[in-house]
């Protein structure tokens, strides 16, 4: 394991939801060190918990048990107010429905972000963004009427604004087609790179976790980290099956 | 069957669609406060006539002052009809008792006097007053009490009426229709009308008055009166409730004020309606484009929605109609404790008639009209929204429904004034609205966000610009109808306050003799008692216009009682203070030649400045030109005159008695007895009763103005509301997405009850300022107070619509602040 600087650590990490007749624990005693300007993937079927245990990390709920420490803070410690503080400054998001709110054009959706940490050079700085991604001869449409992959490009635009030290990815090529996701991934991970910042990314795709330093399965809430291997060498499970 | 259930279950699913049950909730309100408010209309109109029909003690009066007694044929016709039918005989007379001798004014009732309102009787001095609902039987007398000491009699002794012996059995404290006749000479007796005849006091061309009293249906009563009427004289006069002039202006305005209640509840209510189907229609176009891919023709969606909206309409309405007769019954029971006095809660089915129509008007002209463009949603629209979609129809919808308003207020109201004061006011309200909104883009544009609330909210409203205007539209136009009715009682009451002071003059003194002016002055400044002005009095008819008979000049088809009877003529060289000239000049100093008539008998004559009138006072005949038509102000309990000449003038020479009035508390009663005794000639009328009775009617008319007031200012608030919430789940998933990505709570919440504020203070000024333009216009034309700016309510309205919103702001808010962002955002996926 790489030594340094960890951005991101969560130690026994269990997350259960009262369903009033019993409880369901969707995580398990989960474990995770992420260093600064990583990129890790998070691989898993659908249900098995990846939402939960990012929304986790990125604050938006508490855990039942066990502790997560973002860039240096115990966000279970934090209340509300400075958990959304501290999301305003470091964290940025991706969605695998892309969350733009449809009354706001282009232009106002990556806005929105800058203007929530009150920067002056919103409108210039968002313009800069979209054009970035691809569009800016779009600035004043709406969500409506744009694609499904304009709209992640739009998204992914607003996610970087306000330059995050840490970027939390919840399928983001799930709701799109091969291609399209393709464009959406090589975005994500250029501006992901330009940036430096970390990524977090959950996703049943592969290819697209191939392209992390790093890769995690979960299932059944139980993560775990194939021994760890850097991208370049074959992961050890895919040589056993070219044995077999 | 089958067919049956799919439907019901499909209202089922439609009943979990929020904006359908906006929409049903907008139309319940709508049917129920129209329908509330028709049904107290119509009560209460019928409580007030027949509080007011007290005053004739009959629903209607036929006067003969001829001498010549009405004829038993009329009265059996009226029975055959089912009318109640009373007499009554009115004269002056000569009594006598224990040696003294005392002019009266006696009142000879028959059997089932009063037909209407109770006669106020005490059996002696010291006993406590009662209703009686009949008059003195055979033999009896009862005398009003200050003849006790003038005649030096008491209970149970007798007094001479002519040749008749009657026996003093109580005193006669008031009779329902004492009224307000300034002929009335002498303290009043009533006996029973049996007893006349022996009396013998009633010869060929005695001064005497013959009354029949009726009661019963409107209808009948009206067929009776066509039936007599062609063989009525002149001196025949039909009398019904709206014209006692006391009190007909009050009635009047309460009766104009419900209407604009009911107007007001009309036009809310229609927006709410047309609010709600809008945010329906919008919500319904993916399903309609969908319902397209799948292949369902235009046609077919059309009948869908339209079979739906008849579904909801008919839910709407029943429910509203369940709603309104509780709501009607406890404002009735609210008056009925006020009056003291069992209520007729019986419903007057016809007056749901308004809440019917407008539940049909407005599902048809007002939801209909989006949801019927819903055919031709494009099936493209599935994979994407073509842009610009949005506006279309707006100016047609509009349209419609602008017609559709003026239609129903003038059918609820039936005043063309009413109708165009109000749509005056909205019209005023639009204008500056498409203003505002364009003042809106052009500042906000160029407000950039922040960490500050103040920032926040100010992006927010540019932000949401459609919405805000539109909301702003809505919530002005509704502050705009709450505030013309709010501004209108206020001023209403203010009238009614001013026009009857709690030291408005109650006793009148008539018939005060030239030599006994100065006396009658000395008498009342040394018991303090303030006068009014102090007038001559002359009688006499008015028997030409222009050189011609006026019964000719007059055109048959207008009636004019005042030239049936003797009137009051008098001089005067200023003018009164409550009066106001409307056209020529008011005399000037040394002027002698001229007379001056009341504007309301002068419309109902036609006479103009410049035409030449005749009077016949006694043998003598004056003719003067009209040089000043002035409003009067009937209902102000002092001395009014239909004619007035200037000092000097034409009626120089002729005899005259003077009557003023004055104001006398409870406590000072026993000074009339003193007055009487030193004055006997003086009659004083005593109106304290009747002051008191208008004071009744008014309290009466003010709870229910309160009433209504409040249900007008409930659905208002359920309109807002209404639009509040249709934006809600992009509020809380915009709330929800701005926490994510670290918002903080207090920011949000901050910035989002500002916003609403903000909205909600421009609506308010805005509403408030057109609600000044209706009022001014309203008042001008059906209220005749005058208009004066409500610097007040100008000022704290805007305040409290943003207080008021802000905390529909924080309402809305709340879902989205007390769970957990995570929960949302499964939500939102
Ligand atoms: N609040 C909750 N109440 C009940 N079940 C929940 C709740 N949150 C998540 N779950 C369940 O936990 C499991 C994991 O959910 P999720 O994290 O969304 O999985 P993934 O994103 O991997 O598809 C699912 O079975 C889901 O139904
Ligand atoms: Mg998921």
């Amino acid at each position: 394991m790489a030594t340094g600087e960890y951005i991101l650590k969560v130690t026994d990490l269990t997350h259960r939801v009262d369903l009033g007749h019993d409880t369901l624990t969707i995580l398990h005693d989960v474990n995770l060190t992420v260093m600064a300007g990583q990129s890790v993937a998070i691989v898993g079927r659908s249900g098995s918990g990846k939402t939960t245990l990012l929304g986790l990390l990125a604050g938006l709920d508490t855990p039942s048990d066990g502790q997560i420490e973002l860039d240096g803070q115990v966000i279970s410690q934090l209340g509300e107010d400075q958990r959304a503080a501290l999301r305003a400054q470091r964290v940025g998001f991706v969605f695998q429905s892309f969350q733009l709110l449809p009354a706001l054009t282009a232009l106002e959706n990556v806005m929105l972000p800058l203007e929530l940490a009150g920067q002056k050079e919103a409108a210039s700085q968002a313009t800069e963004l979209l054009q970035r991604v691809g569009l800016g001869d779009r600035l004043t449409h709406t969500p409506r009427q744009l694609s499904g992959g304009e709209q992640q490009r739009v998204a992914i635009a607003r996610a970087f604004a306000a330059r995050p030290k840490i970027l939390f990815a919840d399928e983001p090529t799930g709701n799109l087609d091969n291609n399209t996701g393709q464009t959406v991934s090589d975005l994500l991970m250029a501006l992901n790179r330009e940036q430096g910042t970390t990524l977090i990314m959950v996703t049943h795709d592969e290819h697209l976790a191939a392209r992390c330093e790093r890769q995690f399965s979960i299932e059944a809430g139980v993560l775990t980290e194939p021994a760890s291997q850097p991208v370049d060498n074959p992961p050890p499970r895919t040589a056993q099956q070219e044995a077999l | 069957m089958n067919q049956a259930s799919g439907r019901l279950s499909s209202v089922r699913r439609d009943w979990r669609e929020r904006d359908v049950r906006v929409l049903i909730a907008a139309l319940v309100v709508a049917v129920a406060t129209v329908a509330t408010i028709a049904l107290f209309a119509s009560h209460l109109q019928r409580t007030l006539v027949s509080s007011a029909s007290a005053f004739l003690a009959a629903d209607r009066q036929l006067e003969s002052e001829n001498g010549q007694p009405i004829p038993q044929a009329w009265r059996d016709k009226a029975t055959e009809r089912g009318l109640e039918v009373a007499r009554m005989v009115e004269f002056s007379t000569m009594v006598y008792g224990n040696d003294n001798f005392q002019l009266v004014a006696v009142k000879a009732v028959s059997e089932g006097y009063p037909l209407r309102g109770e006669i106020e009787y005490q059996a002696s001095a010291d006993s406590p007053r009662e209703m009686r609902s009949a008059g003195p039987g055979h033999g009896d007398v009862w005398l009003n009490p200050r003849l006790l000491r003038l005649l030096d009699v008491t209970i149970g002794d007798s007094i001479e009426v002519g040749n008749l012996e009657l026996t003093v059995s109580g005193l006669l404290i008031r009779e329902p229709d004492g009224g307000f006749s300034m002929s009335a000479l002498a303290p009043k007796i009533m006996m029973n009308a049996a007893d006349v005849a022996a009396t013998g006091v009633l010869q060929v061309g005695s001064r005497v008055e013959y009354v029949n009293l009726f009661a019963g249906e409107e209808a009948a009563l009206d067929d009776f009166y066509a039936e007599v009427k062609p063989d009525f004289s002149p001196s025949h006069e039909w009398k019904s409730v709206d014209d006692g002039e006391a009190l007909s202006g009050s009635l009047q305005r309460a009766r104009r004020f419900l209407l604009l209640g009911g107007s007001l509840a009309v036009l809310l209510a229609s927006v709410a309606v047309a609010v709600a189907a809008r945010q329906y229609a919008v919500g319904q176009r993916d399903t309609v484009a969908l319902l397209k891919t799948l292949g369902v023709r235009g046609q077919r969606i059309g009948r869908l929605y339209l079979s739906r909206l008849m579904i909801w309409g008919v839910a709407g309405t029943l429910a509203g109609v369940v709603i309104a007769l509780p709501a009607f019954w406890g404002l009735a029971s609210l008056t009925a404790r006020l009056l003291e006095r069992p209520v007729d809660y019986s419903i007057d089915w016809f007056a749901l008639t308004p809440a019917l129509v407008t539940a049909l008007v407005s599902m048809m002209a007002f939801a209909y009209p989006p949801l019927q463009r819903l055919r031709s949603v494009p099936a493209m629209r599935v994979l994407r929204s073509e842009p610009g979609e949005s506006g279309t129809g707006i100016v047609r919808d509009g349209l419609i429904a602008l017609i559709a308003i003026f239609g129903l207020i003038w059918l609820y109201a039936g005043e063309l004034g009413l109708v165009l004061s109000l749509l005056g006011g909205l019209a005023a309200l639009l204008a500056v609205l498409a203003l505002l909104g364009w003042a809106m883009v052009l500042l906000l544009r160029r407000v950039v966000g922040g960490g500050n609330a103040w920032r926040l909210a100010l992006v927010g409203l540019y932000r949401h610009r459609k919405a805000s205007l539109s909301q702003i539209a809505v919530f002005s136009m509704t502050l705009m109808l709450a505030a013309t009715l709010l501004l209108i009682r206020s001023s209403l009451l203010d009238d009614w306050q001013a026009q009857l002071p709690d030291d408005a003059p109650n006793h009148f003194l008539i018939n005060i003799a030239p030599d006994a002016v100065d006396d009658v002055e000395q008498f009342l400044a040394k018991n303090d008692l303030a006068k009014e002005a102090i007038y001559p009095m002359v009688r006499g008819r008015l028997t030409e216009l222009n050189n011609e008979p006026v019964k000719q000049a007059v055109s048959k088809d207008r009636e004019v009682r005042a030239l049936n009877r003797e009137l009051n003529l008098t001089w005067m060289n200023s003018l009164p203070a409550d009066n106001t000239i409307v056209s020529g000049e008011w005399f000037e100093p040394g002027q002698t030649e001229g007379v001056s008539i009341e504007s309301q008998l002068a419309d109902r004559m036609g006479v103009k400045v410049g035409d030449v009138l005749g009077f016949t006072i006694g043998s003598q005949k004056i003719e003067q030109p009209v040089t000043s038509i002035r409003t009067v102000q009937w209902d102000s309990m002092r001395p009014n005159f239909y004619l007035a000449f200037p000092e000097g003038g034409g009626l120089t020479g002729l005899p005259a008695t003077w009557i003023t009035s004055f104001y006398l508390g409870e406590d000072q009663k026993l000074l009339l007895n003193d007055f009487t005794r030193e004055f006997p000639t003086v009659s004083v009328l005593e109106v304290d009763h009747i002051i008191d009775r208008i004071r009744e009617i008014v309290v009466q008319v003010t709870q229910a103005i309160e009433a209504i007031l409040i249900m007008i200012l409930a659905a208002a608030v359920v309109v807002m509301a209404a639009v509040v919430s249709a934006t809600l789940q992009d509020r809380q998933r915009e709330g929800a997405l701005l926490r994510t990505l670290g918002g903080r709570q207090s920011l949000l919440v901050r910035s989002t009850m500002l916003e609403f504020a903000l909205l909600g203070f421009f609506a308010g000024l805005l509403g408030v300022v057109a609600a000044e333009v209706a009022v001014w216009a309203l008042q001008y034309r059906m209220f005749q107070g005058e208009f004066q700016w409500h610097f007040r309510i100008v000022a704290t309205l805007p305040l409290i619509s943003a207080a008021v919103l802000s905390v529909f702001g924080y309402w809305q808010l709340q879902p989205v602040l007390k769970v957990s962002p995570m929960l949302l955002l499964r939500r939102l996926e």
